[in-house]
């Protein structure tokens, strides 16, 4: 044989054992595209070019269905109790090689570990999926702009829609419960605008000459396999609220004969009091509104009440600003926020009857 | 009169026997499996493209013979890349490759590509638009060989 190239094409072939990595291709060509492939020979006989030779061969792009739903940000979603409207973020991408709908679940995980540590202790009601809308308010955020939805419609290849899940949450939660929710896609036939599509089927035993469908999606959340057309990822929701608790000590200030040296509680002495609110959650608290009768054998003195002072050690500073109010026999006055881990204080004297 | 000659050969069908024609060439492809088995030992499987998948690896391989009576000189096959499909590799490290459409040919690694800038980049193998096999000696009488690349579908 005189082409060397001919033994050349041999060599190429046992070269196969060696594998390169699969390039990574997102979506890729469309669904039933025919691809076909040409090679023409020229060549001469005897010095004279000869007509040219082609031979092809072609095949049909199968359809490929991956999609994959992923939470936005990695972080929890903080909620205080009562709250309504909690938004936690996804995002659905449609890697398949066809425009396809996608049918939407959102599901509450049922004890477990959550999506960002902590245990799931509760269940968030009203629960709903809702579309980004890109092009009225806020893009990105969930806002009344966006659609209320079920599934997707027509998504098309190699795009990424946001969904928000939108949550109530119940009264009464304690400080770091958790709730943890679960977004699930599933892939279903396209093609029909405004109607969500049927359910997929893959394409098993023999092939057909036509474009059959390979599910190609991976594992999602636990319960959720590979090639199923379907893919799904966790989030949760972390109550965030403030803890009060409220200490109130008194002091001796003077009495009418020792004055303010070693002062002792006899008729006449001057108490003060301080009412301080510690917030050991993990939200302020606002609005703090404290109350406090002062007792039958005191005379408040006016003038007297200092709000949203501070504590050193457990031991009052006797600081803060004047405000509050007395309206016998309650002293009262608002603190406008007591920071998560912060302690505030109300300050007032009385003169023993 | 090179259009009049224009023949398809083995068109459509992979595997289809050879015309009989001066010079005959039949062209297939075939899809590159890797299965793993128990041991963890790869294994790779060329198989008929029937399920075909964007990311699937392809192996197109030419046969060509010469049936007619005198050898055939000057011989040249020319393939260029379907549009859906991303060149990788040829077997024949010496094989021709264009990455302009078919107007300039060379050995891949001395071929570039211009940058939007101005400037030329080394040409990759995603750039590759023709593959093209020169044969320096005629082809016997009855000579046969076979030629192949890889691509990728995209």
């Amino acid at each position: 044989m005189t082409s060397k190239l001919t033994y050349m094409g041999v060599i190429g072939l046992t070269a196969l054992s060696s594998v390169a990595a699969t390039p990574a291709f997102a979506a890729g060509t469309t669904a039933g595209t025919t691809i076909t492939n040409t090679a023409t020979v020229d060549y001469q006989v005897g010095g004279v070019a000869q007509g040219q030779q082609s031979a092809s061969n072609n095949f049909t792009v199968d359809r490929k269905i991956n999609l994959l739903v992923e939470e936005v940000g990695t972080v929890t979603t903080n909620a205080v109790p009562g709250q309504t409207n909690a938004v936690t973020t996804f995002q659905l991408t449609n890697s398949s090689n066809e425009a396809l709908d996608f049918a939407l679940v959102a599901s509450q995980i049922v004890g477990g570990t959550a999506a960002h540590g902590g245990t799931d202790t509760f269940d968030a009601n009203n629960v709903r999926i809702y579309r980004d809308n890109i092009a009225t308010g806020t893009i990105g955020s969930w806002d009344a702009g966006d659609a209320l939805v079920t599934y997707i419609d027509e998504l098309v290849t190699d795009t990424a829609i946001r969904l928000f899940v939108v949550a109530d949450m119940p009264a009464g939660l304690a400080n770091n419960a958790v709730a943890g929710v679960t977004l699930r896609a599933t892939a279903r036939e396209g093609a029909l605008v405004g109607t969500q599509g049927a359910a997929i089927t893959e394409t098993t035993g023999a092939n057909t000459a036509g474009k059959d469908t390979v599910f190609a999606d991976t594992a999602g959340v636990t319960g959720d396999i590979a090639r199923d057309a379907s893919h799904s990822d966790n989030d949760d929701y972390t109550v965030q609220t403030a803890t009060l608790a409220v200490t109130k000590t008194s002091r001796v200030i003077s009495d009418p004969f020792n004055n303010i040296t070693n002062p002792k509680l006899i008729p006449g002495a001057v108490v003060e009091y301080c009412i301080a609110v510690a917030n050991s959650g993990s939200a302020d608290a606002t609005s703090v509104l404290i109350n406090d009768p002062v007792p039958g054998q005191l005379t408040f003195n006016a003038g007297t009440i200092l709000l949203n002072g501070t504590v050193t050690a457990g031991t009052c500073n006797a600081d803060g600003a004047a405000g509050g109010s007395y309206a016998a026999p309650n002293v009262s006055g608002t603190i406008a926020a007591v920071a998560a881990g912060a302690t505030r204080t109300l300050i007032f004297r009385a003169t023993v009857n | 009169m090179r259009t009049a000659l224009f023949l398809l050969v083995a068109a459509f069908v992979p595997g289809q026997a050879l015309a009989a024609n001066q010079v005959a060439l039949d062209n297939n492809v075939f899809v590159e499996r890797v299965s793993t088995d128990a041991a963890g030992k790869q294994r790779i499987l060329l198989e008929e493209p029937k399920v075909v998948v964007p990311g699937d690896r392809l192996v197109f391989v030419l046969n060509y013979r010469n049936a007619g009576a005198q050898p055939a000189d000057k011989f040249v096959i020319t393939n260029p890349l379907p549009a859906a499909v991303r060149f990788a590799d040829a077997g024949d490290a010496r094989s021709l490759v264009s990455v302009d459409g078919g107007k300039q040919w060379g050995l891949l690694s001395d071929l570039t590509v211009p940058m939007t800038d101005g400037t030329r980049r080394a040409a990759q193998p995603a750039d590759v638009t023709h593959i093209r096999w020169a044969f320096q000696k005629p082809i016997p009488v009855g000579g046969t060989g076979k030629l192949m690349f890889r691509g990728v579908v995209k």
